[in-house]
């Protein structure tokens, strides 16, 4: 099991154009948008999600940890970790076990396991073991399954997501020299109605030693 | 029947899984954490545009670069591309991990072990090979060659293969012009999850980041070979009748596409100039504040500042011994005595290029004696400084030139001959170019120390051990009396103090040296180079000083001349004095690489060089 609690800093070093600002109406450059998704793009309007009260349609799962953002993890309880963002002051739950909540809002409904970089030998062998199945190595990624998500943006641009999206978000730490440590979440956006394929990032992060900078500001549309 | 062939299948999953549970264990950790072993397609669902298409000049946001790395992209003519000896250059990791090509990656391992020995991957985007130890071995020294790839170990740890990779050459961080210098390495991290792999890169680069550069690249698995793996690159003439002494490059200032790249997508002017401040949270909003002066501010060196000094790596040991680093065939770099020294070994007795300088002579002369049971029988001199001629008494007196002896030298009366060749059959015999031995009589050098073999122009030769030596001469260059040495069946160069990896070249104006002659010694040395594959490999180059090269960090060297000798040139041509010249910082991109401010041969020395030798230019060296 991985220690990811603490906070942590974005690094946005890739797609930087289209994290650190705003990019222009219909800039889907790099997402395998679909036909249907790029129609609800290029009607991007700002202004109609702000008076929807719709600010925080970019902070939701999908599009959350893409953000230049700090992060918070601690654990809740024993069975659940907390995620949270200073930008758009979001927060996500990981449940471990079977996915609790009805959903329905940004940031949906998570499931978390602890995930093995392999499977174990004896399934390979009709449940037969003998002893001989290694332990699982030490190390291993926080598994996160996202559904129940209301719409949101991939991309601040509008570039969409539906309700029936389906996130899978692996979380790995890597221990730097030095006492560095950075955590690495790597996301899998499925999404049947808007997204022609999955869509793959590796966002990351460094840590940080205290809540220095931790600054919560609301969402935004623009 | 059913009961029986199921009581055999049931036997058979027994015995595999022993077998199988015997191997795994048998190999360790290292077989059971992760196999990444296949081909795999990277995803190019981040900085998809650049990756694939190509980037836009200026566009360095999320860049850590310091103020010589954004000086240093801003300078960049993406035509430097179109010279011959840049049209092939590979990518250097970690670009080579983001390459839009497939990849391939395979295990190697003892055949009768079974262990682990190296992970392969193969990039089919300018034909990148890595290699990533798994077997513990150590990294080369500091002195050893550089390539695109570098030289990387591994180790499995918790979920991820961590590799730790040095050695590696000057690149790019992305096809702009936004560098990466041969002084970076880098750690990896890679984990699998099912078909998906990704690959975290963390560069660290004293010479162009202020922080590291972290990234990610991600691939998908494919299901089989798609047999396309080569990536066939040849120069050629890509723009004729250019002067040769030509680098595409744009002065301080005058970056004309600055502007391009922001104003297109609405960012503020100075936000992809910012360098590690542009990865944080907050960023856009203070970037939105920034002013006209700001972006201007960015494009230049800061006025007044004190040059940077290098932060790259010293290549040399220090320690007091000498280290052989075997080249090819059978040459030898001798490394540790100040200069490095270069040894071909055979049966007609050691040829050796410098001698050092001469602190550690005996250590020498005992090095070339563990290579070679044979005398050395010529010494080649390429200057007459100090760290390239220190040990030409010891040295020669440790030798003989076994064809001299029975020669018409033996008829000389004895005190006629200067220096050993009064004694020829128990000196090596030692060959410069002729003004060496003038400079070296003019500072009342020991006869036994100054060569007796001269030549005085063009190029001296000698085909010893089975192989042609050509020495040729290299008019003010860093002296009025530099060599190079060219061994031509092993293929390697001696370059003296012409070309080395440590400091700006030492342009001596009060020994004939000038940066026309030096950048002209360079071209030369590019013209009888040639690469293996990709812009690396084939011909070595032996620094004076410094890691052992190929032509690609010649070429690096000769642009880095060139490109300070223009901005020196411009400022000339436009009245500047030579303190205007120091104070605007001219070497700005190139210091934290080679500057020092302290030493014998500082940034403000070699300034002060070529300014006065393209002010007052030196009267074509005649020989002497």
């Amino acid at each position: 099991m991985i220690d990811i609690t603490g906070y942590w800093v974005s690094l946005v070093t890739e797609d930087w154009r289209y994290r650190q600002f705003t990019p222009p109406k219909g800039d889907y450059t790099s997402v395998p948008i679909g036909p249907a998704g790029k129609k609800v793009a290029d009607a991007w309007d700002p202004a109609k999600d702000e008076a929807a009260g719709e600010q925080c349609k970019a902070y939701g799962a999908a599009g959350l940890m893409r953000m230049p953002t700090r992060l918070r993890i601690t654990w809740q309880d024993d069975n659940t970790l907390k995620l949270e963002t200073d930008a758009g002051t979001q927060t996500r739950i990981f449940g471990f076990g079977p996915p609790q909540g009805a959903g329905g809002d940004w940031q949906g409904v998570s499931s978390a396991s602890w995930d093995s970089p392999r499977a174990p030998i004896n399934t390979f062998f009709g449940g037969l073991d003998f002893g001989f199945t290694p332990p699982p190595p030490p190390g291993g990624s926080l598994k996160v399954v996202t559904t129940k998500l209301r719409p949101g943006y991939l991309r601040k641009n509008g570039v969409p997501y539906g309700a029936g999206t389906v996130l899978t978000e692996y979380f790995d730490r890597f221990d730097l020299p030095g006492a560095d440590a950075l955590l690495l979440v790597i996301s899998e956006v499925n999404d049947p109605e808007y997204l022609a394929q999955p869509f793959w990032t590796s966002t990351h992060f460094k840590k940080q030693n205290d809540a220095s900078g931790w600054n919560p500001t609301p969402c935004t549309s623009r | 029947m059913k009961n029986s062939m199921k009581n055999i299948h049931g036997i058979l999953q027994i015995l595999l899984a022993l077998v199988m549970g015997a191997t795994l264990y048998g190999q360790g950790r290292a077989a059971l954490d992760i196999d990444i072993s296949g081909y795999w397609t990277p995803a190019l669902h981040e900085d998809g545009l650049e990756r694939g298409g190509g980037p836009e000049i200026a566009d360095y946001g999320g860049f850590t670069l310091n103020d010589a790395g954004r000086l240093w992209a801003l300078s960049y003519d993406p035509s430097r591309l179109t010279l011959r000896h840049h049209q092939c250059d590979a990518y250097v990791m970690p670009y080579q991990m983001r390459a839009v090509g497939n990849f391939r990656f395979w295990e190697e391992r003892d055949p009768h072990t079974q262990q682990l020995v190296a992970v392969d991957i193969w990039a089919q985007t300018t034909e990148g090979h890595r290699v990533i130890w798994m077997d513990g071995r150590p990294h080369p020294p500091a002195w050893a060659p550089r390539s695109f790839t570098g030289f990387s170990t591994g180790q499995f740890v918790g979920n991820a293969l961590v590799i730790y990779t040095t050695h590696l050459k000057q690149g790019w961080l992305r096809r702009n012009g936004s560098p990466e210098s041969d002084q970076a390495t880098v750690m990896e991290f890679i984990v699998r999850h099912g078909d998906h792999l990704t690959d975290t890169t963390v560069v660290t680069d004293p010479v162009f980041l202020s922080e590291p550069e972290v990234r990610s690249n991600d691939y998908v698995r494919q299901p089989g070979d798609h047999h396309t793996w080569l990536y066939a690159c040849d120069d050629g003439e890509q723009i004729s009748g250019r002067a040769p002494d030509a680098v595409p490059n744009y002065p301080f200032g005058k970056q004309p596409f600055a502007r391009e790249y922001a104003e297109r997508y609405k960012l503020p002017l100075v936000a992809s100039l910012s360098g590690a401040e542009s990865i944080y949270p907050g960023f856009a909003a203070k970037a939105k504040n920034a002013t006209e002066a700001d972006f201007l501010a960015k494009l230049q060196p800061a006025p007044n500042r004190p040059p940077e000094t290098s932060k790259a790596a010293d290549p040399e040991p220090h320690d007091g011994e000498i280290h052989v680093l075997p080249v090819r065939e059978n040459v030898y770099v001798l490394v540790g005595d100040g200069g490095n020294i270069v040894v071909q070994t055979g049966d007609q007795g050691a040829f050796v290029v410098d001698s050092g300088a001469g602190m550690l002579s005996d250590k020498v002369i005992e090095a070339i004696r563990k290579l070679s049971p044979k005398p050395i029988q010529f010494i080649a001199n390429t200057s007459a400084r100090a760290e390239h001629v220190g040990g030409n008494a010891k040295l020669g007196a440790a030798g003989s030139d076994p064809s001299l002896p029975g020669s018409f030298f033996d008829l000389q009366a004895p005190g006629a001959a200067t220096g050993h060749l009064s004694d020829p059959a128990h000196h090596a015999t030692l060959i410069a170019q002729n003004n060496v031995v003038i400079r070296l009589e003019a500072a009342k050098a020991p006869a036994d120390m100054i060569p007796a073999d001269t030549y005085l122009e063009e190029r001296r030769r000698k085909f010893h051990n089975g192989e042609l030596i050509e020495l040729f001469y290299e008019p003010n260059a860093v002296t009025d009396g530099d060599s190079i040495v060219h061994f031509r069946r092993s293929d390697v160069i001696a370059a003296g103090d012409v070309f080395n990896t440590t400091q700006y070249p030492f342009i001596d104006l009060k020994n004939g040296g000038s940066v026309q002659g030096e950048i002209k010694a360079l071209n030369h040395i590019l013209d009888r180079t040639g690469y293996e594959h990709e812009e690396q490999g084939g011909t070595y180059i032996v620094p004076g000083h410094g890691y052992l090269s190929d032509e690609h960090e010649v070429v690096e060297y000769r642009d880095m001349v060139v490109i300070i000798r223009d901005r020196v040139q411009a400022m000339i041509k436009a009245g500047a004095t030579l303190e205007q010249v120091k104070a605007a910082g001219v070497t700005a991109d190139y210091d934290t690489r080679y500057g020092a401010n302290s030493g014998p041969w500082t940034t403000a020395m070699f300034v002060e060089a070529v300014y006065n030798s393209l002010k007052q230019p030196p009267a074509k060296t005649e020989a002497k």
